[in-house]
């Protein structure tokens, strides 16, 4: 404990040097901006800044990157919010009752709560990457591939309840994602799967394009193609304030989506994306009021705001202790690392006190500025709905295809875009919600990958799920779901969906 | 009014005077513009790493802006067409990896079109090579190489290796040494080299063949151990550690190699520019601290060596590919 506060005295006095505290600062706002801007996500902005880091010291590079990495967490959620438009693919969640708050004139409280439960989930996660670390480290290696199989399999299970509307629906929308996330080189064979000799479709289709394609494009088209123009919500100054009953709701889910959001973050080789739709389907399943999702309800927001940032705070904890990579922003840190000389390893905390502690102060400093920051702009952003939608959509569209083209300087990317977004107009003309597919395709390729990882490992045999421990909890959980789902066959009475439907038939009439 | 016209005649004139020597001697002209280097890979792998080095070094020999292009997909192969099919006048480069000759292999055995050829492109240097070292677990009964095949010939396919993907780096090394040994393992390939460390570090897996710069401050901490190297020589970082052709394994030779190429049809004079700069450029002290700070040795060799050593590793790695054939 002595020791820790040493360390964080050393942090902070590394952290709040002018130079870092600079750094730190403009790494949270081009963070903020990288988030805001439909399509381009935290990785492109940091590859992009990458470069750049090479004249700095590596202390000052690492506070700067990963300060545009949870920086975006923070900018995500804004236009998801006001627009229906990701700012980047971990805020797809965000955009359905966000945007549901806006069009009721509550985008104020949305981006206020959003912006709070980032900065508590992303101030608790630090604090848990500052404690916990190298012990965290080692439970996240334990997770092979049949443990991360089983957390997929419970996973799904828990995704049932994701959204509102038709059950049926969503399973279809949730197979169509599972169908286009089998695109791509099958990773154990080196066959092209329904890639039809287009290369660059090698790698599957992207999450970025997907969820730009089937939210931004698709609202885009949808709100051209109204006959009447939709009214502007014109914000009042007081409604910008969450109010206190929309405080006191959204307590537990941001702590909720923090502490999921954190899990999820550690373990290697799962996306940040996941974490928000758990946190999101698990808030939907707690509340007493689970109707309200959907249409507006700041569970909604709050969950999955806070388990983004939480996760991508998570994600530091293997790459710090171990040097080992989460996901592809954790690899791109890590060669920020490697080209000052510094090879991440176990040994990284020990060797290198001032770049782990001056990280870790830096957060807590990141953290605050973010909030400083986002909170007065939400009544500026929120004033962004009061520009004509003849000048804000144009705009809104050319930032969508530099964004996705930007990510990987393919035009490929572009078209799956474009086709997503017609894909998006015509569900939502049917009523389909199109979060589920950008579940799928998030899903299909390490359910995949882990499924064979773990019978490749057992040379054909399933006793393997049931021969780890992790494993076998994660599938008890999932058969008990599948039992209390059963229940109502069995005896009469209602389960919560129904009485879901019961109560949102009678609110109709 | 009449100033301006004057401005812009005498602008056309300049612009025209300036073409003129551009047009009658090309080859000193070159580059006249921006040149893009393109990596066929997400940025911070090896490829980036050495590219982007090597371009801020090109940069002040060609007194142009070198551009990285980051073009990843598909193992690569997204970025390497676009090369191949890129404008051969020099504006073009590409920082490719040993994985370029594997390619091409893996179409033909699959009977597919092939999505680019070797042919395509004309060397212009090898930066750096680094062979894969074999690395196992702390715990591991494995003192030696010698150990390890015993083993794994008394339990076959039983010991198994993670990689970074199959027909990837780790895959074909690793079935290079697995062919020598006459010994059967059984691979998890996963999506990188990331990922497949950290199979190894978290026990799913026993060994991997990897470079040496992601595996050695495990080493160091005493979480993994280093059995053997795929190299000619032994590595200046690990100077205890055999080779496995000295072991006897002589057909067990892999290097993750980086080196500088342009489509094949660039013209002589643009080549010879071009390699004048990377031999310039690789001897800068900016770019050699660069690349001893990533632990990851310089290996230069102009474009006639190189192409006699690309031949010879391409021949390699078209056999271990052919040894591998179509996984079922």
């Amino acid at each position: 404990m002595v020791e820790t506060l040493q360390n964080l005295y050393l942090g902070f006095s590394t952290a709040l040097t002018p130079m870092n505290f600079i750094y730190a600062f403009m790494g949270c706002l081009i963070g903020t901006l990288v988030g805001v801007l439909p399509g381009v996500g935290p990785l492109a902005g940091i590859s992009l800044l990458l470069p750049t880091t090479f004249g700095l010291n590596p202390t000052s590079a690492i506070i700067l990157l990963a300060g545009i990495y949870y920086g975006a967490m923070y900018g995500g959620s804004t236009t998801s919010i006001l627009m229906r438009i990701p700012g980047e693919a971990a805020s797809v969640m965000t955009c359905i009752d966000g945007y549901a708050m806006a069009q009721k004139g509550r985008a104020g409280p949305a981006l206020a709560i959003s912006a709070i439960g980032s900065y508590i989930a992303g101030t608790a996660s630090v604090i848990g990457l500052m404690f916990l670390a190298p012990p965290l480290a080692k439970y996240a290696l334990g997770f092979g591939p049949p443990e991360y199989f089983s957390l997929l399999v419970l996973g799904l299970l828990v995704l049932g309840y994701m959204t509102g509307g038709s059950m049926v629906k969503n399973l279809a929308m949730i197979v169509l994602g599972l169908l286009l996330g089998m695109i791509g080189i099958d990773h154990f064979t080196g066959y092209f799967r329904f890639s039809y000799g287009v290369v660059a479709l090698g790698d599957g289709i992207g999450i970025v394009p997907v969820a730009v394609g089937l939210f931004g494009i698709s609202e885009i088209l949808t709100t051209a193609g109204q006959p009447k123009r939709p009214e502007v919500i014109k914000p009042r100054l007081k409604d910008l304030l969450p109010s206190k009953e929309e405080f006191r709701d959204s307590v537990a889910p941001i702590g909720r989506g923090s502490l999921l959001g954190f899990l999820i973050g550690i373990i290697p080789g799962s996306a940040h994306i996941i974490s928000t739709f758990i946190a999101y389907a698990v808030e939907r399943r707690v509340s007493k009021h689970p109707g309200k999702f959907g249409k507006g309800a700041i569970e909604g927001v709050a969950g999955p705001e806070s388990a983004n940032n939480a996760a991508s705070c998570g994600a530091l904890v293997p790459m710090l202790a171990l040097g080992v990579p989460t996901g592809p922003i954790p690899a791109v840190l890590l060669a920020a690392l490697m080209v000052h000389g510094i090879n991440p390893g176990p040994l990284l905390i020990k060797e290198q006190p001032v770049i782990f502690w001056g990280l870790i102060a830096s957060m807590y400093v990141g953290n605050l500025i973010l909030l400083l920051l986002n909170l007065p702009l939400v009544g500026i952003f929120v004033n962004f709905l009061r520009v004509p939608y003849k000048i804000l959509y144009p705009t809104i569209l050319m930032l969508c295809v530099v964004g996705v083209y930007a990510v990987n300087s393919s035009i490929v990317d572009v078209w799956i875009m474009t086709l997503m977004g017609i894909l998006g107009y015509v569900l939502r003309k049917y009523e389909f919600e199109p979060a589920p597919i950008v579940l799928g395709v998030v899903l299909a390729p390490i359910i995949e990958m882990s499924f064979r990882q773990a019978l490749a490992m057992s040379d054909g045999s399933y006793v393997i799920f049931l021969q780890r421990p992790i494993s076998v909890i994660f599938l008890v959980a999932a058969l008990t779901m599948v039992l209390l789902a059963l229940k109502p066959l069995l005896k009469k009475g209602k389960d919560w969906r129904e009485r879901l439907t019961k109560a949102e038939k009678t609110e109709d009439v | 009014m009449k100033t301006g016209k004057t401005i812009f005649f005498a602008v056309l004139i300049a612009v025209g005077v300036g073409l003129i020597p551009g047009m009658v001697i090309a080859q000193e002209a070159y580059p006249t513009r921006p040149v893009q280097i393109i990596v066929p890979f997400p940025p911070g792998g090896v490829a980036d790493l050495v590219a982007r080095p090597l371009a801020a070094a090109l940069e002040k020999i060609l007194k142009q802006p070198m551009v990285v292009v980051n073009k990843s997909g598909a193992g690569g192969a997204v970025g390497m067409q676009a090369a191949a099919v890129s404008k051969p006048d020099g504006y073009m480069l590409m920082v490719a990896l040993s994985s370029i000759s594997v390619m091409p292999e893996v179409d033909k055995l699959f009977g597919r079109p092939q999505t680019y050829k070797v042919e395509d492109f004309a060397p212009i240097a090898l930066l750096t090579a680094d062979p894969t070292i074999l690395v196992i677990k702390k715990e591991a009964s494995w003192k030696n190489v010698a150990d390890f095949v015993e083993d794994a010939k008394r339990r076959p396919n039983e010991i198994k290796y993670s990689s970074s993907g199959v027909y990837g780096t780790m895959h074909v090394a690793m079935e290079m040494f697995i062919h020598a040994a006459g010994i059967k393992l059984r691979h998890i390939p996963t999506a990188g080299g990331g990922p497949a460390l950290t199979a190894l570090l978290g026990g799913h897996v026993e060994c991997l063949s990897g470079g040496p710069n992601v595996s050695i401050p495990h080493i160091k901490a005493g979480t993994l151990r280093v059995l053997a190297g795929w190299g000619a020589q032994r590595l200046t970082a690990l100077p205890d550690v055999p080779t496995l052709k000295e072991l006897g394994y002589d057909d067990a030779e892999f290097y993750i190699w980086s080196g500088l190429f342009v489509p094949k049809a660039t013209p002589p004079a643009v080549i010879k520019v071009l390699r004048e700069a990377t031999r310039q450029a690789v001897s800068a002290p900016e770019f050699k601290s660069a690349m001893e700070k990533m632990e990851t040795p310089i290996s230069y060799m102009d474009a006639d060596e190189f192409q006699k050593f690309w031949e010879k590793d391409a021949q390699r790695l078209a056999r271990a590919v052919r040894q591998i054939g179509k996984i079922q």
